[in-house]
């Protein structure tokens, strides 16, 4: 499979843009979508799921314009959106047989699918009660569930851990690897360290443009020899920020030690390993 | 003061700026437009016996009054009645339940809110009223006070009662909407029923003081003795109608109370509803109800699984639309309370067993009536709880739910209707069977367009109880279903609006689905 994104813009008004002239290349594997609040991640993603239009630009799957034929990815795709609700008085089971009318899935094998996915997401009992009394991650769990009724070849993920516990988060991350030996899979988190674990590529976006795209080596590879950490007294701290791109503080009585980004590092600075959130900071915060 | 003021301004203007609100506006200036009919029209509002007043100032001005009064009192309920379920839905109510805003003031605000929308309305109309004096009134001169004074005591302290009532039903009914909207029904019936023998004071419209001094006027001026009160859309018999010269009222001291007192029970009402308001306090209600929360597996410790991808069942395509209708009906029957569906058998007996005028033109129209809780968020509820990421995403949902969606909303219709259905096939009345089933799917197609276009579910609940009152009340360009008019020609313009509807109902859906 293969999903190209050329040159998309959602304008919503005169000066407001969501997304400006985006490209994009995706394949098989999973691709994580970083980016601020506003980057233009949801929009991005709700363009791909067929349910926003965008104001121009073409978006293909195998060669395919989703945007005049948006049936032919529906077929094939696993949405779970960052803000989803359920019909509180359907059970799991029916709220999933309901997606699965949505989706086109039916047949005999259909029941047994949806027992397997609820067994998978650990709701196999508290299927048969109504979703209105389920807790908030019990509901994420269910959303996972429904975006994998239908084999899917391209599955967009926005979101996908808020409101699971750290071991659920581990067995979503196992899933995703899993699945992205036959499907695109899109991904957007603003906990970097779920990017950093699985994302074969990882995009950071910035004002509704593309500001880098790679393997996370490459990636993390724009802020090698630029990340390093230094002891600074409490007093001092808030000068060194204005000069400095400061991403962690860990306070110690009256001294701070200081994590930062520079090309000229202050005397006494000692070079550190960097990772996905220095390189993600970098690139945004230097572009705000 | 200040804290209470800006509360309610914010509040006002949020409800305002909804398409609801304006179409609210358009049916109300349509409707005042109608409250003082032209001279060649065949229907009158206001009559006294054989008589209505010649259209000087003070009959416009306190006719438009008190239409108003009665019709923002019969829809201005349904208008305004889920300003606290809107804190609920969108959870702002947990943050309120957090600052020191008293129960008092808080409910205080939302009636002060809800009255000022019933009162911009009113403004509308009271414009509206001045406007038609100078398009039918034939050279009487402009009082401005026989417009000012009945609005401010008749039409002022009605919607400010209804403003505080509609606070009150939510606090103590906010569980039981079937409950609030029925309620209202038969609070609203028994008022209208009691008008002719009624005393003033205990008259929430207000009109009675002004039809007791028209009823006067004829008395002195005439000796007729026929001075029953007419009041509402009352068509023909117009040719035999006199008229006399209405000049007002004269307001003494004990009317002023009368209608101040209304005013007063509605901040009782409030007081009271002060001391039982929950305070967003729900989830303990919920958890103390019967309705248990399923333990999550995931806090027991148990053994835990993973999806394994390769162990799913191979999926087979189908398209059908069947597996939507079944599910579309199940949330349809499950919605609103069960012993509503007592009733519903009740009635559906009822239309066994009736004549069958009265099953065709009361009991058929009140139990369509009571499933508005269901039909109303029919094409509006994957918004209101965030599934149209789901189905706006899935394989044609125009085509394929949409439809779904109609034709389980029209089942159900149809299901209630069903024992007047075979009564109609044995009586051969094959026009009145198919009035049914366009009525049926009419209201269902109405709702489903509402829905769409106003974005919520509160313009359709307003249109359906104005319909359903009007045809309780036999008013023949109401009738959707039939039940008065029979004739083909009749049905062939429901049939024409229930395309209409369908029409209006895909092209919106799919331009909404495109610009989401």
């Amino acid at each position: 499979m293969k999903l190209s994104i050329q040159n998309i813009s959602k304008k919503y008004n005169k000066e407001k843009f969501g997304l400006k002239n985006y490209s994009l290349t995706a394949e098989n594997g999973i691709m994580g979508l970083l980016g601020p609040n506003g980057a233009g991640k949801s929009t991005l993603m709700k363009i791909v799921a067929t349910i926003s239009q965008p104001t121009q630009g073409s978006v293909e799957l195998e060669g395919i314009d989703i945007i005049q034929n948006p049936n032919y990815i529906r077929k094939v795709l696993g949405y779970l959106p960052q803000d989803f609700g359920v019909y509180e008085n359907l059970n799991a089971y029916e709220f999933l047989e309901y997606i699965a009318a949505m989706k086109g899935v039916g047949g005999h094998g259909l029941r047994s699918r949806i027992e397997a996915l609820l067994e998978g997401v650990n709701l196999i009992e508290a299927a048969k009660s109504q979703i209105g009394s389920y807790s908030g991650g019990m509901k994420q769990r269910i959303g996972i569930a429904q975006a994998l009724l239908n084999d899917p070849k391209v599955l967009i993920f926005d979101e996908p851990t808020v409101g699971l516990d750290p071991e659920e988060r581990m067995r979503f991350r196992n899933l995703m690897s899993d699945l992205a030996q036959n499907a695109i899979i899109i991904l957007s988190s603003h906990i970097v360290s779920d990017i950093e674990t699985i994302a074969d590529e990882v995009v950071i976006m910035n004002n509704g443009t593309l500001i880098t795209k790679g393997t996370l080596a490459e990636v993390i590879g724009q802020v090698e020899e630029k990340v390093f950490e230094t002891l600074l007294e409490n007093s001092s701290l808030t000068e060194f920020k204005a000069k400095h791109l400061v991403v962690n503080t860990n306070r110690q009585k009256d001294d701070v030690w200081v994590r930062y980004i520079s090309n000229d590092p202050v005397t006494g600075s000692k070079a550190v390993v960097p990772s996905l959130e220095d390189a993600y900071m970098h690139l945004t915060k230097n572009r705000n | 003061m200040r804290q209470l003021f800006k509360i309610v301004i914010s509040d006002y203007w949020q409800r305002t700026r909804s398409y609801a609100f304006l179409i609210t506006l358009a049916i109300s200036l349509f409707a005042a437009y109608s409250f003082v009919p032209a001279p060649d029209a065949n229907y009158t509002t206001l009559r006294i016996g054989n008589y209505i007043g010649v259209q000087n100032a003070a009959w416009i001005g306190y006719v438009t009054a008190m239409m108003t009064s009665v019709f923002l009192c019969l829809i201005g309920f349904y208008l305004i009645n889920s300003n606290i379920k809107k804190d609920i839905q969108t959870g702002v109510g947990m943050i309120i339940a957090t600052t020191s805003i008293s129960n008092f003031s808080y409910l205080s605000s939302k009636a002060w809110s809800n009255f000022l929308v019933l009162l911009s309305i009113t403004g509308i109309v009271f414009l509206m009223g001045i406007t038609l004096f100078f398009i039918r009134s034939a050279g009487y001169p402009l009082s401005m006070m026989q417009f000012i004074l009945p609005y401010l005591l008749i039409a002022v302290p009605a919607i400010f009662f209804i403003s505080t009532l509609s606070v009150a039903a939510e606090v103590f009914l906010f569980r039981y909407p079937v409950w609030m909207n029925l309620g209202f029904f038969i609070f609203f019936c028994i008022l209208g029923s009691q008008q002719s023998t009624t005393r003033p004071l205990f008259d929430l419209f207000g009109v009675k003081t002004v039809t007791m001094s028209m009823q006067e006027i004829i008395h002195k001026n005439n000796q007729y003795t026929g001075t029953d009160v007419s009041m509402g859309f009352i068509f023909g018999g117009k040719k035999a109608i006199g008229s006399f010269i209405f000049e007002g009222i004269h307001w003494n001291i004990s009317i002023i109370l009368g209608r101040v007192a209304w005013i007063c029970f509605g901040w009782m009402l409030i007081f009271i509803s002060s001391r039982f308001f929950h305070r967003f306090d729900l989830k303990q209600t919920f958890k103390s109800g019967s309705k248990m929360e399923p333990s999550d597996i995931i806090s027991k410790g148990k053994i835990l699984h993973e999806i394994k991808v390769s162990e799913l069942s191979p999926i087979t395509p189908d398209y059908g639309i069947m597996p939507f209708v079944s599910t579309e009906l199940k949330m349809l029957i499950r919605k609103g309370p069960r012993w509503l569906w007592l009733i519903n058998l009740g009635a559906m007996v009822a239309l066994i067993f009736a004549p069958l005028a009265v099953a065709g033109q009361i009991i058929l129209p009140v139990l369509w009536f009571l499933q508005v809780g269901r039909w109303s968020d029919l094409a509006t509820k994957e918004k209101t709880n965030r599934i149209h990421y789901f189905t706006y995403s899935s394989y044609k949902p125009l085509t394929r739910l949409l439809t779904a969606q109609i034709i389980s909303g029209l089942l159900l219709a149809l299901a209630l209707a069903s024992p007047l259905f075979i009564r109609y096939l044995i009586a051969l009345q094959l026009s009145s069977f198919l009035g049914i089933l366009l009525g049926g799917a009419f209201i269902v197609l109405l709702a489903v367009s509402m829905g769409i276009l106003s974005g919520g579910n509160k313009l359709f609940e307003i249109i359906f109880f104005l319909l359903t009152y009007l045809n309780v009340n036999l008013i023949p360009f109401a009738d959707y279903f039939g039940g008065i008019n029979h004739g083909s020609p009749y049905l062939l313009l429901i049939f024409l609006l229930v395309i209409f509807l369908a029409c209006i109902s895909f092209v919106a859906r799919r331009f909404e689905i495109r610009r989401l």
